[in-house]
């Protein structure tokens, strides 16, 4: 079958096997949650392997194009069958900042993890992390920083949520060089994780928590 | 008077710590009471903004600025400039292979670049007490601003010879750049290649070590070193491969420990580092870096090629009381001051 293959082509990045792959498994009525589950089987094997140092981040960048390519092929299938992520989260680097990889890859990890992420991209403001959850629903706001003069806009978006009444309503998570534990609890995040692979496992922990 | 920087790091090798060599410079803003973006657009600033840190502290070297930009905005990238922050290359200028051919190489002055090129001559005149060091981007991280710093670790394995042509151009650019700066009598360069630190020690060794390595050979002489910054965390697996660029120094970032690192190089060779910047320099206080710098000096003292620094440049807007308290640390452990400080 090719589900291992398929998971096997995530986690080497092999980005035109894995579109041949699931293409091969829609044709053949493959249940799409099942080749779902393969592309987030690959995913999630580079993410335990990034976390031990075992590959790098050139290898997590190809492995999610992989993953990618084969989640634009079974994307309208599972709307049309209902599947849903397993949670919605909105990122972004914060106003000021133009750094966006440290962003990326927690998305494409977050992505790996069964969640629908929605990037608004670097240089960030308080109102478009906002806006944009409350918009897509959402469960986290993820916020990400390189600079230790940029990072102070993560308060500003915890502010804006507090100020609208709606702290209580998403699951703020921090990130970055810079960022560290005790930053995230003066400010009032909820959570701040070092690396972008234990960010995903702690969304997914969080979220289980919570339901 | 020509000035041996070869003899000058060998002489930083010692049972007695020699001193500090942070990658200070842009914290000077607040002693001048100038913007960032002032300072980046004017010699006369950055001179005496460099006189200024000189005057106050007792580092080891004088260091320019550590601007990444300068060299991509040369190339023709666009560049966002902040009152209160170091600019930022936005974009990329080449996405194809007919780009990547097309790319002009600049002529060292170009841009930017002949502002810094001026301040370090204009420095040399006014800094006469130790050496001046300017700071320069290293190949991988300049090739990265020009494609795209997340698209260059792609192209690593989707198409090499694309990003092995901007490579090749970034390496002539920075030839060309480096020996400037020889020519105007700067002492050595201080290359920051901090992309790389995220490759895997394969694709350093292929992407980043051979364009280093051309650089330092075309320049690297006994009155004119290349040290080698690299902050990423992939440093610690790659040392080989860092240590055949042949650099005549070696400065790491926090990401890594300073006595992990300090293993895997010859004792003749200086390594530097690694106080945070960000948790130190800017986030902490004066009580916490003494103690930090303490701990990594103690950590390391055994080895007498280590020469403390930060761990990266220190950022603009760093307290001034905590770099003043970094060079207390250190000379209280150079006199002995501290537990476990070498006889």
């Amino acid at each position: 079958m090719y589900l291992n293959e398929i998971a096997q082509g995530v986690e080497e990045g092999q980005a035109k096997r894995v579109a041949s792959l699931v293409s091969q498994a829609v044709e053949e009525k493959t249940d799409v949650k099942v080749i779902l589950d393969s592309l987030l089987d690959g995913m999630s094997k580079v993410g335990k392997k990034f976390k031990n140092n075992e590959i790098f981040v050139p290898e997590v960048l190809i492995s999610a194009r992989a993953l990618n390519y084969g989640l634009d092929i079974i994307r309208p299938i599972l709307t049309d069958t209902g599947v849903k992520p397993i949670g919605k989260a909105v990122i972004g680097t914060v106003q000021g900042d133009l750094h966006d990889i440290g962003k990326n890859l927690v998305k494409m990890m977050l992505v790996g993890a069964g969640f629908e992420v929605i990037d608004i991209g670097v240089d960030a403001e308080a109102g478009a992390f906002v806006d944009k959850a409350c918009e897509a629903d959402a469960d986290f706001i993820c916020m990400s920083a390189l600079l230790t003069s940029t990072m102070a806009h993560m308060k500003s978006v915890i502010d804006l949520l507090c100020e609208r009444g709606l702290r209580d309503r998403f699951i703020v998570m921090i990130g970055g060089a810079p960022v560290t534990a005790r930053y995230a609890e003066e400010i009032g995040a909820d959570h701040y994780t070092a690396d972008a692979a234990t960010a995903a496992e702690l969304a997914r922990e969080v979220l289980g928590k919570k339901s | 008077m020509s000035f041996n920087t070869k003899q000058w790091l060998d002489s930083l090798i010692g049972d007695k710590p020699a001193g500090a060599l942070p990658i200070l410079s842009f914290p000077c803003v607040q002693l001048l009471g100038i913007s960032v973006r002032e300072l980046i657009f004017s010699d006369t600033y950055q001179v005496r903004g460099m006189k200024a840190v000189a005057d106050r502290t007792p580092s080891l070297a004088s260091v320019s600025l550590m601007d990444l930009s300068v060299e991509a905005e040369a190339f023709g990238s666009d560049v966002r400039f902040f009152d209160h922050e170091i600019p930022c290359v936005t974009g990329r200028i080449v996405t194809t292979e007919e780009e990547a051919d097309a790319l002009r190489i600049p002529e060292p002055g170009a841009g930017r670049t002949e502002i810094y090129l001026r301040a370090a001559r204009k420095a040399l005149q006014v800094i006469r007490d130790r050496p001046v060091l300017a700071g320069i981007i290293g190949p991988f991280s300049l090739a990265g601003r020009l494609v795209d710093v997340t698209e260059a670790m792609i192209l690593c394995y989707e198409n090499p010879e694309l990003i092995k042509k901007v490579l090749d151009k970034a390496a002539s650019f920075l030839i060309a750049y480096a020996r400037a700066y020889k020519r105007e009598g700067v002492h050595g360069v201080i290359m920051a290649e901090p992309l790389a630190g995220l490759l895997s020690p394969a694709l350093a060794h292929e992407f980043s070590e051979p364009y280093v390595r051309r650089i330092v050979d075309a320049v690297q002489d006994d009155g004119f070193v290349v040290v080698y910054h690299n902050c990423g965390g992939s440093t610690v697996r790659m040392p080989d491969s860092i240590l055949a660029t042949g650099c005549g120094a070696y400065h790491f970032g926090n990401a890594v420990s300073m006595r992990e690192i300090l293993k895997y190089f010859p004792r003749d060779t200086v390594v530097m580092g690694n106080v945070d910047p960000a948790a130190q320099f800017v986030g902490g206080t004066p009580e916490g870096i003494r103690a930090e710098t303490r701990r990594i000096m103690e950590e390391c003292h055994d080895y007498r090629n280590f020469v403390i620094s930060s761990g990266c440049d220190i950022p603009p807007h760093a307290k001034w009381e905590n770099i003043d308290a970094f060079f207390e640390a250190v000379a209280g452990f150079s006199s002995g001051g501290a537990a476990g400080a070498p006889e």
